[in-house]
């Protein structure tokens, strides 16, 4: 049961590890937190299901989710981070602009959902179990833990093997420098935003697949998730981001299943918080939590 | 009654930044330390002013020993600061800018502070007209009520100034206080210091400008690599060839 | 002119309410310190002040005291953690904080109520004590900031290197910050118990965290007039432009996008400075200090 249990929360974990990465990603190189994040990850799920709806198969509708989403990180990015970046207050700012916009996203689905449920229609997805060692594995979580893998294991090639990867780093490093060896960092920055965005509608369709409970608050919680695996794995560490989602999807799935209902919330983030009191870095975080602070 | 920096040595994991440096910076009198970039100087300026954690070695103002001190006490122990890159308060004008270096002195209760008892409003106003004295003596007053951030990079220097002496300190430590400045504007300030050291503040001046250095400082010590490579009056400093070879590599400057 | 006056009197209320938490998540703000937890304090407060007084029948103005005492108590709990954070860690604890008091709140349904929350909380407040309540909180906001403690705020949010090196102790004052705050939530959430009968722990979720934040930004984050401004439009808003009523989320949303990108400073602090800039510059040209050796 445990290991049933534990096989479960790994595969949750990997769809976390789309969005976390995702969120990830945008810190490493801006040093700012996109509270819009959930909601990119709600347009993947309602992108996906109006796809599916309209009668195109599943895999158009991952596709449209992910470019969709992708698209709408990098408007956001735009309009929400660009200016900010270049005043002193981006922090705090990018914080404001990005619920903002996360507040636009949301009110959009809501009113084009007409606040309704959404599901798959019932078959999207066969309902198929496969067992072995005792174990049993959905068709649905396999294509979720495939999905995740491969996704994953995509971003990795880019981002370390590709001159393009290669390029993200050198702007996350130092903007100025990497602008000085001919770099264009806004380039760059729209191709970060346009993976992270469809990181998480990859993780939003396969969230919407697996819970079937598709509405315009559903990106809520998860950006509650992805703060907490943030801070576990480290803001900042993508290697990081991948460890704590796998453990966050095991340690959520164990706390659903064994502690009362209703005190996981509240249990998840105690954890976070007590994390942040002694390890404020997380697991292989590379920032100063908590250096003495100035402007300029 | 001195500063003294007593075998001062401050380590990176293996890497060595300072070594064995021992400076003592006497009341009113000037005292110069200069070395060429990546000698060490931040490394011993955040040392003393509690930024940096020391390695080894103690740090003492007068009879207070400040080496495990957090920043904010090393100004009660009567050591003030400016900084490199001059770091004013933007956002608040001239004169509170000033108000603020009084903070060591302001003495109501908290109690006070918070409901505005006549204790707490009494204090400020005589904060105020000593900030105002000051404004008067560096000849700014009529710049009280402008946004600090907005003023020239000479007026904000002499902000810095007020304010370090604001806490009325018996040690200033000036942080390449001439950066960016032509003779005279620097020749202006060199008077300042003069008359600061002969109140009776002990200044130990950090700057890179040997000429401005070897007229105001009595004593100079000069590090380089993180160590002390010489001290002693500054025309006998200047010519040691340890001194050049470290400056200029060799040629004659 | 009494009847139109009355009939605004509700959103009187709303405004004086919120103004309260507003001016709480301003104080912690101006102190430098990067909390958004101002609604989870307010919830201890509303639910310590409603359960004392619906389950024990305590009497409501000891009650609020004790809101603003758990308020504060549990402020300063907070920021033993908090004081070892900066920037955006505080930021995320402070959210962390309200979602754990939003789930508590839920969970222990045979102290709160649960989900349905406490109900029949007798309405002992009124416009007029919460006029009252604004007039102390607008003075008490005053006086802090006048005073050395204001000061040190000031310098410890704009370079906490520079309040270290003039002896303003960052830890203390920014602890007595959210201990303030925590309270001044405290008796506002409380406050808002003891009018409206009912309490119920969304009240206290995002969307409030989001209004307030909205109140602030938009306002003006530095001067006292700030969270009146904001407050005061973002309220008055949706009720003069009745559409907007409805759309109350996408029009915070984008307000809140367009302020700080091209408004940072709110505007009651655009307003103020450019004031002031017009005044200072009226003086300029007869105070020529060019040739005084900048």
């Amino acid at each position: 049961m445990l290991l049933q249990q534990l096989l479960n929360g790994v595969v949750v974990g990997g769809v976390y590890a789309l969005f976390a990465v995702g969120f990830n990603l945008v810190f490493g190189v801006q040093r700012l937190l996109n509270l819009a994040h959930g909601a990119v990850f709600m347009t993947g799920a309602f992108v996906a299901y109006y796809t599916v709806r309209a009668g195109g198969p599943l895999i158009l509708g991952f596709v449209a989710a992910a470019i969709a989403s992708g698209v709408l990180a990098m408007i956001i990015e735009i309009v929400c981070f660009r200016r900010l970046r270049k005043s002193g207050d981006a922090e705090f700012g990018a914080i404001i602009s990005s619920m903002g916009a996360g507040m636009v996203i949301m009110t959009f689905w809501q009113w084009v959902s007409q606040t309704q449920v959404l599901r798959f229609p019932f078959d999207t997805v066969p309902v198929v179990i496969y067992r072995f060692w005792g174990l049993r594995v959905s068709l649905l979580q396999l294509m979720m833990a495939a999905a995740a893998i491969a996704i994953v294991l995509v971003m990795a090639w880019f981002i370390y093997r590709t001159a393009f990867g290669r390029q993200v780093r050198a702007v996350t490093d130092s903007e100025r420098a990497s602008m000085l060896v001919g770099i264009n960092p806004n380039r760059i920055y729209n191709l970060t935003y346009f993976i992270s965005g469809a990181l998480a509608g990859a993780a939003g369709v396969l969230v919407g697949l697996a819970f079937n409970n598709i509405n315009f608050t559903m990106g809520e919680p998860y950006l509650m998730f992805g703060f907490a695996i943030i801070i576990l794995g480290g803001l900042g560490s993508i290697p990081g981001a991948l460890m704590a989602s796998l453990i966050f999807g095991m340690v959520q799935t164990l706390s659903i299943a064994y502690l009362p209902s209703g005190l996981t919330t509240a249990f998840i983030f105690s954890a976070m918080f007590l994390i942040l009191l002694v390890r404020p870095n997380g697991l292989m975080g590379r920032e100063e939590a908590g250096s003495l602070r100035g402007r300029r | 009654m001195a500063l003294i920096l007593d075998n001062l040595s401050k380590r990176f994991g293996g890497v060595v930044a300072s070594e064995n440096v021992n400076i003592t910076v006497p009341k009113g009198k000037i005292t110069g330390l200069i070395g060429p970039n990546g000698a060490g100087k931040t490394t011993i300026v955040n040392m003393i002013t509690g930024m940096l954690a020391v390695s080894g070695g103690t740090i003492r103002v007068d009879d207070t020993d400040i080496t495990r001190a957090p920043a904010d006490q090393i100004c009660r122990a009567g050591l003030a600061r400016t900084f490199q890159n001059i770091r004013i308060l933007p956002e608040n004008s001239v004169l509170d800018n000033i108000l603020i270096g009084f903070h060591r002195h302001e003495r109501c209760s908290t109690l006070s502070a918070l409901l505005g008892l006549p204790a707490s409003r009494r204090e400020t106003a005589a904060m105020r007209a000593r900030a105002e004295a000051l404004l008067e003596r560096f000849g700014m007053r009529h710049l009280a009520e402008y946004p600090a951030g907005g003023l020239s990079y000479g007026h904000q220097r002499r902000v810095e100034m007020m304010r370090a002496l604001a806490s009325e300190p018996d040690y200033i430590l000036l942080d390449e206080p001439i950066a960016g400045m032509n003779d005279v504007e620097s020749d202006a300030l060199a008077v300042l210091f003069r008359d600061l050291a002969d109140s009776g503040i002990g200044i130990l001046l950090i700057e890179h400008n040997l000429r401005f250095v070897t007229r105001l400082c009595e004593h100079i010590y000069v590090l380089d690599g993180g160590r002390l490579i010489a001290e002693g009056a500054p025309e006998a400093v200047l010519s040691d060839p340890a001194v050049l070879t470290a400056y200029v590599g060799g040629e004659h400057a | 002119m009494m009847n139109l006056l009355l009939g605004y009197q509700p959103l009187l209320d709303l405004f004086l309410l919120h103004l309260g938490l507003a001016y709480a998540q301003w104080l912690v703000l101006r102190a430098g310190v990067f909390s958004l937890g101002t609604v989870g304090l307010a919830a201890v407060g509303a639910y310590t002040g409603g359960i004392l007084v619906v389950t024990y029948g305590l009497p409501a103005p000891l009650a609020l005291i004790a809101s603003a005492l758990s308020g504060g108590l549990v402020a300063l709990a907070l920021s033993v953690p908090l004081a070892r954070l900066r920037g955006i860690y505080q930021a995320i604890a402070t959210v962390a904080f309200i979602q754990i008091v939003l789930s508590l709140n839920i969970y222990a349904t045979n102290v709160t109520g649960g989900a349905q929350g406490i109900t029949g909380i007798p309405k002992t407040v009124g416009t007029p004590l919460l006029l009252l309540a604004g007039a102390a909180t607008i003075y008490l906001m005053y006086a802090i900031t006048h005073s050395r403690l204001g000061r040190a705020f000031d310098a410890i949010r704009q370079n906490e290197a520079v309040a270290a090196s003039l002896g303003v102790s960052i830890v203390r004052h920014q602890t007595l910050a959210f201990v303030l705050s925590g309270a001044l939530a405290g008796v506002y959430g409380a406050l808002e118990a003891f009018h409206s009968y009912a309490l119920v722990p969304s009240q206290f979720g995002f969307p409030y965290l989001i209004a307030i934040l909205s109140y602030v930004v938009f306002g003006g984050r530095t001067s006292l007039w700030g969270p009146i401004v904001g407050t005061a439009v973002l309220i008055l808003l949706p009720e003069v432009v009745r559409p907007l009523a409805d759309a109350r989320m996408l029009v915070f949303g984008i307000l809140l996008i367009l302020t700080i990108n091209f408004l940072p400073k709110g505007i009651a602090d655009t307003l103020i400075e450019r004031a002031r800039g017009r005044r200072l510059g009226a003086r300029r040209p007869a105070e020529a200090d060019t040739a005084k050796g900048s």
